[in-house]
């Protein structure tokens, strides 16, 4: 129902005027008739309103649904300052002045990383009074240029997240989609947000109405150097002093409790000192092609010390909180554990469109810092990245980044640094990465073949999966399942038009010979391609907890089966290459002697196919279990394993990866598995082999080397337990077999205990 | 949606008999409470009588209450519609309170709701239910249900969901199993036919 507004008992006017078409009306008298009319369960229907449309509606007073109801009591941010919400100075006294410029320091840094982590920009960094009048805070020089300096960080921030918005996905279910526009009762209106889906960056870019940029913001570091200049003056003037050296300048001190200036002055000089680095980072990481990265590494290393006095800055402003501290500190957002001034997030409630606006929880002070550190520390490897011409380096580096499970923004640098204006690294064209990576060494000049509309297509592909790979392992394994379909596709093109091509120029036989050549090695590669997307769909499937134990066998199968296709068209690809190798190795006279022993297996083959003995040992040793032990199947009211086994499998089988693979083929592989045979042909026993020989390969490369050790040690465990099963027969139901993922995020390892 | 049970009891449990639990398909007005009560007590996510409306109107047959002496201690809602060519069930809530819970009200409630879907032609039921929720995620894959995805931040307090998905086998695959499934539905409805232009709000 309409209520009246503060006036109480004054009645409201008729209409209000609104512009020279609409007036606001009162139609509290409309409504009352209408729920006169309405009987207990009627519902009014009409063309454009329906049941479905209804649950858009708001239910006024509840406080589930009506945020309006934990309104903070101011109607705008003028009314907030009027208050005295947020003073400047924020006190007459210096020394508590400078506490609580801390105190806003801290709680920006806790907003910031909230921020960072799938919150509104509206209800952390610009809940904050000062940032949203910043004019009003310049005769407050410090905190002026803090605030500043925060709201260039955060323009810079986000410029970083939409150049890389393309693809990254978050599913945001909008409750029922309830959504505030307009807090006064008597007018207010209800949108539905129904059926929203809002990407993660979109939620992280999004700024409506705020002021977020201004004029004077490219002046931000000018003007923290000067303050901190300032400062540092101030510092080694108390130091002089206290060391009884004189006075050097004639300085006027911060605040006014002299013991606590040297302290106070740290504080602060620490906090604008990673605020500056912070943004140094951002700036020498936007340069194109990687330019920047060696200063943004000394610049990142300056803010990881600054953020270890920040924290260590803890027992000296815990100690000399001024009031009373009811916050404990593990919760609080300052240093101080107190409440910072001037900041209010129900103000910007009517910009934090599309989220219903709702309370939400700031991130501890002390989790921030922690936030910063990592955040940091995965843009450091980001600088530190030796920008490998090679596709094959690429997709191991971000395979290898990702295991950390960097945050958003740390992404989305990732992605801007490969991916530039359509081009890896924003230098070079796609197309000589992929015959980089496929081995073409003579691309036959004015073919027009890379204008062709395959190799455009594949060049897009290739593009595209670079970016799916830097988005966050949920909407990654979406993606990568979906684009499947597209590469498949393409191989059926290229497969198609390179006999086509073979049986339309069958006079200038070099051209042919060229161009033939060409096809091929771009379809081993595709190939090689389309079996490392399904391998990686289906390892994220792990990490993302997707599978279930009674699911592990059919999945392990099927990892198997696409590991293998993977070793094979790798082995090819690799084949092809050595073949150049050696041609161009004959003109040298140096030729490296591992290129000699060019009839063995290359390294990243045997790599695979320790993967693929642990994947088929899984695979058997699971199976067995169902079918001796009669554990990790799972009968079900409404399917079978058929079913399972299609969804599980259906973006793969859709794109024919690999084809001719169905679940039948599945029964007909796993339905003898027993232990007595699984013992003597041992597959764990061929993977710790081969993973033990390959170390003096990867000698050099640590990651690897990490890699190698991790599967045998997965191999060893799963070898124990299987002798342990085996011993120990199918008749004995004391003994209880779980499998973990203790030693690998993808190849779990059976332990068997006792019970 | 959301779905708030466990098959491992909490806190003090009830006794009874399985055979005390009477289960009801929605009948009216009258239980709308009921189920309102229920779901506002269980779930942290506002609902307005509008949403629940849209469920128990358009789709009764596959909204069940559970009663033990009178008291409605459980209910599921459901609903189901075309989503890109595949007729497809969804279940929106499933709540049993707090005392009667481990004692498989949850499952016999989805199951009947199931039950129906197959009889109407769904293909397959879905779900969202948070990775944290242990209870529900074993009590759907008793039944059948993969999860299928990972929604990243799908609630707004930040924490993650699974889409799980049962696909139901097609009839002239297995019929022996849809069969089976399909024994002791004479509490059922007729199948309604489903209301065109419906979509998944999720």
């Amino acid at each position: 129902m309409a209520e009246r507004g503060e006036g109480g008992d004054a009645p409201l006017p008729a209409s209000i005027y609104s512009d020279e078409q609409t007036v606001w009306a009162d139609v509290s008298p409309l409504l009352e008739a209408a729920c006169r009319d309405l009987r207990d369960g009627e519902l009014i229907h009409g063309e454009n309103f329906s049941l479905f449309a209804a649950m858009s509606a708001l239910e006024i007073m509840d406080p589930k649904m009506d945020s309006g109801i934990e309104h903070s009591g101011y109607h705008s941010i003028e009314e907030a300052i009027e208050d005295g919400a947020a003073p400047i100075p924020l006190s007459f006294d210096r020394t508590v002045d400078v506490q609580c410029t801390i105190d806003i320091m801290d709680h920006f840094l806790a907003c910031e990383a909230t921020w960072h982590k799938g919150h509104s920009l509206a209800q952390t960094v610009f809940s904050c009074i000062y940032l949203l009048r910043l004019d009003r805070t310049s005769p407050h020089a410090l905190l002026h240029s803090y605030c500043r300096i925060m709201r260039a960080t955060c323009a810079a921030v986000i410029s970083v997240v939409s150049d890389a918005r393309t693809h990254e996905g978050r599913v945001v279910r909008l409750c029922m989609g309830h959504y505030w526009c307009c807090m006064d009762f008597t007018t207010c209106v209800g949108l539905s947000f129904l059926n929203s889906m809002s990407l993660e960056e979109d939620l992280f870019t999004m700024a409506y109405g705020l002021p977020l940029k201004g004029e004077g913001d490219e002046k931000c570091l000018s003007m923290l150097n000067a303050v901190e200049e300032t400062i540092s003056r101030q510092l080694r003037a108390c130091k002089a002093s206290s060391s009884k050296k004189g006075i050097l300048e004639n300085i006027e001190p911060l605040q006014t409790n002299l013991d606590l200036e040297e302290g106070y002055c740290k504080a602060l000089l620490c906090r604008l000192r990673f605020r500056k680095h912070f943004y140094h980072v951002l700036m020498c990481m936007k340069k194109p092609q990687g330019r920047g990265f060696e200063l943004a590494r000394k610049h990142i290393a300056s803010c990881l010390s600054e953020l270890a006095y920040i924290y260590n800055s803890l027992e000296f402003l815990g100690f000399n909180a001024y009031g009373s501290c009811q916050n404990d500190i593990e919760d609080s957002t300052t240093a101080s554990g107190r409440q910072p001034v001037g900041f209010d997030a129900s103000l910007n409630s009517r910009l934090a469109a599309p989220t219903p606006p709702r309370a939400i929880k700031i991130l501890s002070w002390k989790k921030a810092i922690k936030y910063f550190e990592k955040l940091l520390h995965d843009l450091d490897t980001i600088c530190s990245f030796s920008m490998d011409p090679l596709l094959e380096g690429i997709l191991r580096f971000v395979v290898q980044f990702q295991k950390s499970q960097p945050d958003l923004v740390a992404r989305a640098h990732l992605q801007r640094l490969l991916v530039q204006d359509g081009k890896l690294y924003g230098r070079d064209p796609v197309f000589d990465v992929i015959c980089r990576a496929a081995a073409v060494s003579d691309v036959p000049k004015n073919s027009g073949i890379q204008k062709s509309e395959i190799v455009l297509q594949l060049g897009q592909l290739a593009i595209n999966l670079l970016k799916i790979l830097c988005t966050n392992a949920a909407w990654q394994r979406r993606k990568l399942g979906k684009i499947l379909q597209d590469w498949s596709v393409i191989y059926v093109q290229l497969e198609l038009a390179s006999k086509r091509d073979f049986a339309e120029t069958p006079n200038i036989l070099t051209d042919v010979n060229v161009s033939m050549k060409l096809s091929k090695h771009l379809l081993i590669w595709t190939e090689e391609q389309i079996y490392w997307i399904a391998s990686r769909f289906l390892m994220l499937g792990f990490e993302l907890d997707l599978y279930s134990p009674t699911e592990y066998c059919m999945v392990y199968w099927y990892m198997y089966v696409v590991l293998i296709k993977l070793a094979e068209a790798t082995q090819l690809r690799m084949g092809t290459s050595s073949d150049i190798a050696k041609r161009k190795g004959k003109k040298k006279r140096d030729l490296p002697k591992d290129l000699a022993k060019d009839s063995q297996i290359p390294p990243m083959v045997l790599l695979l196919q320790c993967y693929i003995c642990l994947s088929e040992g899984l695979t058997m040793m699971l199976a067995a279990l169902r079918n001796e032990h009669k554990i990790f199947q799972r009968p079900s009211a409404f399917n079978t394993e058929e079913e399972r086994f299609i969804q599980h499998f259906e973006l793969l089988q859709r794109a024919h990866v690999p084809g001719h693979i169905s679940y039948m083929l599945f029964k007909e592989s796993t339905s003898h598995a027993q232990f007595s045979t699984l013992v003597r042909y041992n597959y764990f026993k061929d993977a710790q082999r081969i993973a033990k020989e390959l170390r003096s390969s990867f000698s050099s490369d640590s990651d690897r080397l990490v890699e190698l050790r991790q599967i045998e040690q997965v191999a060893e465990h799963n070898w124990i337990a299987l002798n342990v099963i085996c011993q120990a027969g199918a008749e004995d139901p004391s003994l209880k077999i779980s499998f973990e993922f203790s030693h690998h995020p993808c190849f779990a390892i059976a332990t068997v205990k006792r019970s | 949606m959301e779905t708030k049970t466990s098959e491992e009891a909490e806190g003090a449990s009830v006794e009874f008999e399985p055979s005390d639990i009477e289960y009801v398909s929605y009948g009216g007005e009258h239980h709308l409470p009921l189920i309102m009560r229920l779901v506002d007590q269980e779930l942290s996510e506002p609902y307005s009588i509008f949403t629940y409306r849209y469920f128990v109107y358009l789709w009764p047959h596959l909204s069940f209450l559970a009663f033990h002496k009178g008291n409605c201690v459980g209910t599921v809602v459901c609903k189901m519609g075309e989503h890109r060519n595949t007729f497809r069930g969804y279940i929106a809530m499933l709540v049993v309170i707090k005392p009667y819970r481990g004692k498989g009200i949850a499952t016999e409630l989805v199951t009947r709701s199931i039950k129906v879907m197959m009889e109407s032609g769904c293909e397959e039921v879905t779900l969202e239910a948070e990775v944290t929720n242990k209870g529900a995620l074993a009590l759907y894959g008793r039944l059948g249900f993969i999860r299928a995805k990972r929604l990243f931040r799908y609630y707004l307090n930040g924490v993650d969901a699974f889409r799980l998905k049962l696909l139901l086998p097609r009839p002239e695959i297995n019929p022996a199993l849809l069969m089976a499934a399909n024994n002791d539905n004479s509490l059922l409805h007729d199948s309604n036919k489903p209301p065109e232009g419906s979509s998944q709000h999720y």
